[in-house]
């Protein structure tokens, strides 16, 4: 013979069975009472937010095959004067530590010299990419991210669209960035720069 | 920078004192508003939300015009002046990125048989409709906007034919719809490759329609087959879409001028956020329901709340570092545990648990103001922010309200509501977080040449 409550309790459970087959209950449902209530614990009850996101790494190497580039990266900060500093090495690429890194929203910026004192650097045939050539970007956990070149542009150096390249957007990009045009030999500068737009593939 | 207005709000000493006491008022706002019966709280919320979203709100009935006047010289003279394109592709976005939640819901309602939850989700789309026609009749004229609606109306009648025909196997029922939607997709394609003057071929715009009509049926298929995280899968992809369409559309339909506003990364950033905290609203509001009646599509559909909040911290973290990041997905976190332990509440019938959530709410309110005013060097007024956030909180409260007594019309205009009101936020966030992440960008274009082969590259 059943206790009288367990009775009660079987009879609330087959109750509940009974009611959810007649109405057609979506699995999951929660078991009911007679008077309607729910008595297992609802799904949501259970619920709690993520504390954590995806975690981009930083990049450590920049291949862009149409240009035959295949470079370390160093990171780069800003100048006192708050110019963006740039590679020590001509033949190695930077990457813009304060802005995202490649992958994240937004866009991440590198750079690379066109040449040095001497002859050519790492980015010396920048200006030949075309929409759609691919670039791949190396994290430091060993992904590969690729990007699509949409755009190249070159601009006066005294009009560089800052917003353009560094603003926040939210949709991953890239930025290329180096030196064209023509040689100011007086100011040890050429006066514009090349600017290669590549979003995420 | 330009295209900014840089607001700097002036830091007083007892700002940690009004911060408190703002803190407590809110908190005492809200156990108020608590002893208050679920409907009569709904009803209050909505009442302002109706007179808010009134004055912003793209549904105002657009000045009418005499058809037969020339498209150019149509606008009366006392009639507001058409949106920019910047502002109309906003505008596009938002209802369309509504549209496609609204007709997800509205195939998911039929597919779980859901009547009440159809015919709302139903009502609430054609007002969606409503209020893209009058965006399209203040670009293009009375004449255009009903060609518009007669379109889009019938592809939204054929998706819920379409979920209808899966409800019930009848595979003739879903051939039909799906023979309606490819004639919809020609039609609307011509519609607005014509509007564009040639900017936006045939091909391209039928694309366009082609996937956001996939992107429905997919989810759609997922759900009846109760593959409940694919079928949230591609419902998000639908969302994103949808704000990427409306970029495309109102790009080709505008002159190439105005459409270079569309480019600008302000209006980029202000559309990422619109589209990450909006679809934080309806994707919260989509796990209340599934929670409230415990469905088996509950489990999914907060995995989606969850790939949003991700979404918004890296977002936050790309612009502020992985400290800001931290700090901000711990608060983002703490408000939605609540928004859940309220719905919790409500499924079990403990008033207690719900007042606890709403006193933690009025913590988080005040606690998030304060980070993102910090974040933003005072460029977004606590005070403002904590007032947006306790009224988000508010609609959303009110939603599982309203979900909770099935009164499905009242929530899916509150819903509309508070996805309006997060969109609006983001576009203050954007001027924020885009100015202060401007005023420490690099200055001028980088050296990155010392001549050695200048020769070359002067002829290169």
């Amino acid at each position: 013979m059943m206790p009288g409550a367990a009775r009660v309790g079987v009879v609330a459970v087959l109750a509940a069975a009974l009611a959810g087959a007649l109405t057609g209950s979506a699995p999951g449902a929660a078991a009911r009472s007679t008077s309607g209530s729910i008595t297992a614990p609802p799904e949501v009850a259970s619920f709690r937010s993520t504390r954590d996101y995806p975690d981009i790494p930083v990049p450590v190497r920049l291949r862009v095959p149409a240009v035959r580039v295949d470079t370390a990266l160093q990171p780069l900060g800003r100048n006192a004067d708050g110019t963006i500093a740039v590679p020590a090495d001509p033949d190695v690429a930077g990457w813009y530590t304060e802005g995202p890194r490649p992958g994240q929203p937004g866009p991440a910026v590198i750079l690379g010299h066109v040449d040095s004192t001497t002859g050519p650097a790492v980015f010396f045939h920048l200006a030949r990419l075309s929409p759609g050539d691919a670039i791949t970007v190396d994290g430091a956990d060993g992904s590969t991210r690729t990007f699509r070149v949409t755009r190249v542009t070159r601009v006066p150096k005294d009009r560089f669209p800052t917003d353009l390249v560094y603003l926040p957007t939210l949709q991953p990009a890239l930025r290329l960035v180096t030196c064209g045009g023509s040689f100011d030999r007086a100011a040890h500068s050429y006066r514009d720069n090349i600017i290669v737009f590549a979003d995420l593939a | 920078m330009p295209g900014y207005a840089v607001r700097t709000i002036p830091r007083t000493s007892d700002k940690r004192a009004a911060r408190d006491r703002r803190t407590i008022a809110v908190v005492q706002t809200r156990r108020l508003l608590l002893r208050r019966s679920a409907v009569t709280t709904f009803l209050a919320v909505v009442c302002l939300l109706v007179a808010a979203a009134a004055a912003v709100s793209c549904q105002a009935p657009a000045p009418r015009r005499s058809a037969g006047q020339p498209v150019a010289h149509q606008h009366h003279e006392e009639a507001a002046p058409p949106p920019s394109a910047a502002d109309a592709a906003l505008q596009l976005q938002v209802l369309l990125g509504h549209h496609s939640i609204l007709a997800a819901e509205l195939m998911r309602g039929r597919l779980r048989g859901d009547d009440a939850y159809t015919k709302a989700a139903a009502a609430a789309a054609e007002k969606n409709t409503q209020a893209m026609a009058s965006l399209v009749d203040s670009l293009f004229g009375p004449a255009a906007a009903a060609q518009f609606t007669e379109l889009w109306s019938g592809h939204i009648t054929a998706l819920a034919d379409y979920a209808g025909g899966l409800a019930k196997h009848d595979a003739a029922a879903r051939d039909g719809a799906t023979a309606r939607l490819e004639t919809f997709e020609r039609t609307l394609a011509a519609f607005f490759a014509g509007a564009s003057k040639g900017r936006l071929s045939q091909q391209a715009a039928q694309a366009a329609v082609l996937m956001h009509v996939q992107h429905l049926l997919q989810q759609a298929d997922a759900y009846a087959a109760h593959d409940y995280p694919a079928a949230d899968r591609i419902d998000r992809q639908g969302y994103t879409h949808s704000y990427a369409m409306g970029k495309t559309l109102v790009a080709a339909l505008v002159t190439p001028a105005q459409a270079a506003a569309l480019d600008s990364p302000v209006w980029v950033l202000r559309s990422e956020l619109s589209r990450l905290l909006g679809e934080h609203v309806v994707l919260v509001v989509s796990a209340m329901r599934a929670g409230l009646t415990n469905g088996p599509d509950f489990a999914a559909a907060a995995q989606s709340v969850n790939d949003n909040t991700r979404e918004l911290t890296a977002a936050v973290g790309s612009m502020f570092g992985a400290p800001a990041a931290a700090r901000f997905q711990s608060l983002w976190a703490d408000h939605i545990d609540q928004i859940f332990a309220y719905t919790t509440g409500l499924v079990t019938h403990n008033a207690q648990r719900r007042e606890a959530a709403v006193t933690r709410l009025g913590t988080f309110e005040a606690q998030f103001a304060a980070f993102l005013d910090q974040a933003t060097a005072d460029r977004l007024p606590s005070t403002t922010l904590a007032k947006a956030l306790l009224m988000h909180d508010q609609m959303l409260l009110a939603q599982a309200d309203a979900l909770s007594a099935k009164q499905y019309q009242q929530a899916n205009d509150g819903t509309y509501a508070t996805y309006r009101h997060m969109t609006d936020l983001a576009g203050q966030l954007a001027q924020a977080f885009g100015a202060t992440v401007a005023s420490r960008l690099p200055v001028g274009g980088p050296h990155t040449g010392y001549g050695g082969a200048a020769a070359s590259v002067e002829h290169g």
